[in-house]
């Protein structure tokens, strides 16, 4: 049905694309919104990245209007409401496309095929057509006219943060990218640039990626540590609990916002900060069962980075496309029926630093597929910027959705593509840490180490920590923070 | 022996009156009254000594003896010294009454003059008439008379004003003695006079007594402090940063113009065809009760309301939807809200969130001047702050997070400041607080105030523009 865009380019020009991941530095963006004053920008979609980018953009200065579908505006579904109420112009593709000097394509992956098929005939000569994720291009080969210019401004937040973010007077981070063989006037940069500060991401940092660079980890960093492993582990975890006895409202509670709060030390200080934030004994131990972990789990994470490299991933996908999401919805409805989803979350105080000592398996976990994932991007040649961001930056994105819904809204409100890598990763995983699952007793998952002494040889203490910070990602995730520092984000 | 003022209502010379005021002194407590000039926290203490005519409520268990010394009794003994010589039609030179005579009244302790005078170094006094004294010498002899008339309540009206470090620490030191046996009311205008033995505080505002706190009650101790700092220092508003100026607008044009405005929500109309100009210096107060649109209408002006798009506003020089951004709009705003405070959740600095009034941001995301992070001192100065400039915001106090967020809301001079509802929510202290504040930034700065508030006893001096919405 479509033809790999990655897949017809020779090896040297998939490795070069795959590298190719810039932090940018501030002052590139001295134009500010220039490349885009006067000029019409057309949202298509929206819903909360639609509504949101195209807010941050009418509130820098630019001239945003929305394209419905004639259905949604004559049935005034949810989209036509957005828009209309936070007073935007709403018109039909032909009555707005045509007007259009930059399109900004923000509707799902699943439908960029059908949309970008009836927008493109009724974009104007030399117009840019933009996009928030690549796949179409790259995934499905979607060819674009040659007089369109295409970019890609990706925020890295889901759309309420955009909008919210951008009030505060911030942004959020952000990826762009000029399609090069839809650049004919060679503005796509500028435009890109322009539009990242419309929505306010270069006060948070800007990575100038590839399309290619792009789909590759962030279909990668989803389906495995972001959204697959916290899936996996939620599951195991409370099973398990359950299974020793432990109060289920308790170990509902230290899962669905455990993952929460020991990311949320992932997210200011790395790895080594959320291990460090366990007592000697505990550390050591997580770290012995991260090592483990990884090793039984690295031949799924090379799998998945393999089906997603030469395009298995989205060929089985879309074939589920083709067939009404069969499998998305089954398996969507069989997350809604597990233990851990049924089980609210009790009614009991879990201190912040209670779901640190209490929950060191899960600790273990997010080191295990933070670093995983990492090591297995920058193995296919993504650069590490790259990897970064798709994994341990995000990670406490997702735990933040599971915290406020649990499994089953998180996976809704993820992107169709996420959650159908999600599942597949779930399947496989479950099984794969079976037999490492039953020597799993209450000291590392529900009760802690509940240890008189905690004392710890200084040889292993030193070996452990030291290896903690050599790990690559610390590096790459210190300099990053410190883009971020730089700019001064003080929450 | 407990002295109790139940609802009481004192006259004095009919320039001043105090108003309903209970209090209840027992006398194992030491009290300061406090309050800004003219507040009447002076007659207070005096009533306790006698003064003033009582209109009606009571007065009862004042010990017959009490020990007063005040600026007021201190210049009718004088008077009274001036008149005597008046009266001398005899052709002598009079000398007036002698010190000695002056402080050795009936019941006196002798022994007892005699070693305090000593200690406050005036024993080459006793016999100059005490007209002829010098205040701060007067002054003196008055705290002995009444320390040596075995008083058995103590009433000094600012009792160290004017005195030497040494002879500061000594009276303390002879005052601290007393605690055990004599009962003490002192009136005293600085937190930092307060003697460690004071155990209670009374605070006067406008003739009543508006606070009464208990020093081991720490909040309150501490939010009285602010109070009375922001109350009675002369401190001014510090200066706008030359460095982040503000564009100058047209002062002939309007800061804000509306014309036939609506918001509509679904099929509801919240305003309909409103037209409203705000000229600058015009100070203007906005009310209307709960689901009149007042804060809809100032997010039209502020840019955060998304029908500012289709609705005519022209707002410091521009036309909204022209290709202006929100950031060219806020530079000239200050504004406070409740909401603003609740989505200020942040665990930034206190000296960091004001800088953060620059940029109007939520949150610090600019490396700040060192000329902005001086501003932002006078501001914490201003607050009596000072010393809590990098504790993090979130853990302030509610009435403290709404002081800190006016000084960021102004620490620009904005042409436009939005108060809206600045006292909601605040404790009765707070919003005296907040008042205080805003009424030295209205006298204060070219600041032009919109001020959204419904209550009228949080009226603001100065602002005499009123825009009343209906609730439709």
């Amino acid at each position: 049905m479509s033809n790999n865009y990655f897949n017809t380019l020779p090896l040297r020009e998939q490795l070069e694309q795959l590298g190719k991941c810039r932090f940018m530095t501030m002052d590139e963006f001295d134009d500010g919104v220039e490349a885009l004053k006067g000029k019409k920008m057309v949202v298509i979609g929206c819903g909360a990245q639609g509504l949101a980018q195209g807010m941050n953009l009418r509130d820098s200065g630019c001239d945003v209007s929305y394209a419905l579908r004639e259905a949604a505006i004559a049935e005034k579904r949810q989209s036509w409401k957005n828009a209309t109420e936070n007073g935007f112009v709403v018109g039909t593709y032909e009555e707005l496309i045509p007007t259009a000097d930059v399109v900004l394509n923000l509707t799902p992956d699943k439908q960029h095929t059908p949309v970008v098929n009836a927008v493109m005939p009724l974009m104007k000569e030399g117009a840019c057509l933009s996009y928030s994720h690549g796949f179409n291009i790259v995934e499905e080969g979607m060819k674009i006219r040659d007089d369109l210019t295409v970019i890609m401004v990706a925020p890295k937040c889901p759309g309420s943060e955009v909008r919210n973010e951008y009030v505060r007077g911030f942004g959020v981070p952000t990826l762009i990218a000029v399609h090069e063989d839809n650049d004919p006037k060679g503005e796509g940069l500028a435009l890109a640039k322009a539009y990242a500060v419309g929505t306010g991401g270069h006060k948070a940092g800007v990575l100038m990626s590839s399309f290619i660079a792009e789909v590759k980890s962030d279909l990668m960093g989803e389906q495995t540590i972001l959204c697959g492993m916290l899936q996996t582990g939620s599951l195991l975890c409370f099973d398990k609990m359950v299974e020793e006895g432990i109060e289920p409202g308790y170990a509902s509670k230290l899962i669905q916002y455990g993952w929460e709060t020991i990311t949320e030390a992932l997210k200011y200080g790395g790895v080594t900060n959320m291990l460090d934030r366990l007592s000697n004994p505990a550390k050591i131990k997580a770290f012995d069962l991260a090592e483990e972990l990884k090793q039984i789990m690295r031949p799924l994470y090379n799998k998945h980075q393999d089906d997603i490299i030469d395009g298995t991933f989205s060929r089985v996908m879309m074939e589920d496309w083709a067939n009404d999401d069969k499998n998305l919805l089954g398996w969507r409805a069989e997350t809604a029926e597990t233990a851990f989803e049924k089980t609210p979350a009790g009614d009991v105080e879990i201190s912040e630093q209670e779901y640190f000592d209490k929950g060191i398996l899960m600790v273990a976990m997010v080191k295990a597929g933070v670093e995983l994932a990492f090591e297995t991007m920058t193995a296919a040649g993504i650069i590490a910027d790259s990897a970064y961001y798709e994994s341990l930056h995000e990670t406490p994105l997702i735990a933040n959705t599971i915290a406020r819904k649990k499994l089953y809204e998180m996976n809704a409100t993820i992107s169709d593509t996420a959650e159908y890598g999600c599942y597949l990763y779930n399947h496989a995983c479950l099984p794969l840490l079976a037999d490492f699952m039953k020597d799993i007793k209450t000291d590392v998952i529900g009760k802690g180490l509940e240890l008189e002494d905690t004392g710890v040889d200084n040889a292993r203490l030193i070996e452990v920590n030291a290896a903690l910070r050599a790990h690559p990602v610390e590096a790459i995730g210190a300099t990053l923070r410190g883009h971020m520092a730089d700019m001064k984000k003080i929450v | 022996m407990t002295i109790r003022l139940d609802d009481l209502t004192v006259n004095f010379d009919e320039r001043f009156q105090l108003n309903n005021i209970n209090w209840q002194l027992e006398d194992d407590q030491h009290w300061v009254v406090t309050g800004a000039n003219g507040s009447g926290k002076s007659a207070l203490a005096a009533v306790l000594a006698g003064a003033g005519e009582i209109v009606s409520g009571n007065l009862q268990g004042v010990p017959p003896r009490v020990g007063l010394v005040s600026f007021e009794a201190q210049a009718e003994l004088i008077a009274a010294e001036l008149k005597k010589d008046d009266a001398d039609i005899m052709d002598v030179i009079a000398e007036g009454t002698p010190v000695r005579e002056i402080l050795l009244q009936p019941g006196s302790d002798a022994a007892l003059v005699d070693e305090l005078v000593e200690k406050f170094g005036l024993s080459a006094l006793m016999d100059r008439a005490f007209r002829k004294l010098s205040t701060g010498e007067s002054r003196k002899m008055m705290l002995i008379r009444a320390l040596a008339s075995q008083p058995d309540l103590l009433v000094l009206d600012e009792p160290f004003d004017g005195l030497d470090a040494a002879t500061l620490a000594m009276l303390q030191q002879y005052l601290a003695s007393l605690v055990e046996t004599i009962p003490m009311v002192l009136v005293l205008n600085r937190f930092d006079e307060f003697p460690d033995f004071i155990s209670h505080i009374a605070y006067v505002d406008k003739g009543r007594l508006a606070h009464q706190v208990a020093r081991n009650d720490e909040t309150a101790y501490a939010e009285l402090y602010k109070l009375l700092h922001l109350k009675t220092t002369e401190l001014e508003v510090p200066a706008a940063d030359p460095e982040t100026a503000i564009p100058a607008l047209d002062p002939t044009q309007p800061l804000v113009k509306l014309n036939g405005i609506n918001i509509r929500y679904g099929d509801t109309t919240v305003i309909g065809d409103l037209d409203w100009t705000i000229e600058p210096g015009k100070h203007w107060q906005l009310s209307g009760p709960n689901g009149s649109g007042k804060t809809g209408l100032l997010s039209l002006i502020t840019g955060d309301h998304p029908q500012c798009y289709v609705n005519d506003i022209f707002v410091f020089g521009f036309k909204r939807g022209s290709g202006e951004s929100i950031w060219q709009i806020k530079q000239f705003i200050g504004y406070v809200s409740t909401s603003l405070q609740w989505e200020y959740s942040v665990g930034t600095g206190l000296r960091n969130v004001i800088i953060s009034g620059f940029y109007d941001s939520i949150g610090l995301y600019t490396k700040a001047t060192e000329r902005q992070k001086q501003i932002a001192d006078q501001w914490l100065a201003l607050l009596g702050m000072s010393e809590r400039a990098d504790e993090p915001f979130n853990k302030l106090s509610y009435g403290d997070q709404r002081l800190l967020l006016i000084a960021r809301a102004m620490v620009k001079h904005p042409p436009l400041l939005i108060l809206d509802e600045p006292c909601l929510g605040l404790d009765d202290m707070n919003r005296q607080l907040v008042l205080a504040l805003i009424e030295k930034i209205c006298a204060d700065s070219e600041t032009t105030v919109l001020y959204v508030n419904h209550h009228p006893e949080d009226q603001i001096k100065g602002i005499d523009n009123y825009l009343e919405l209906d609730k439709r």
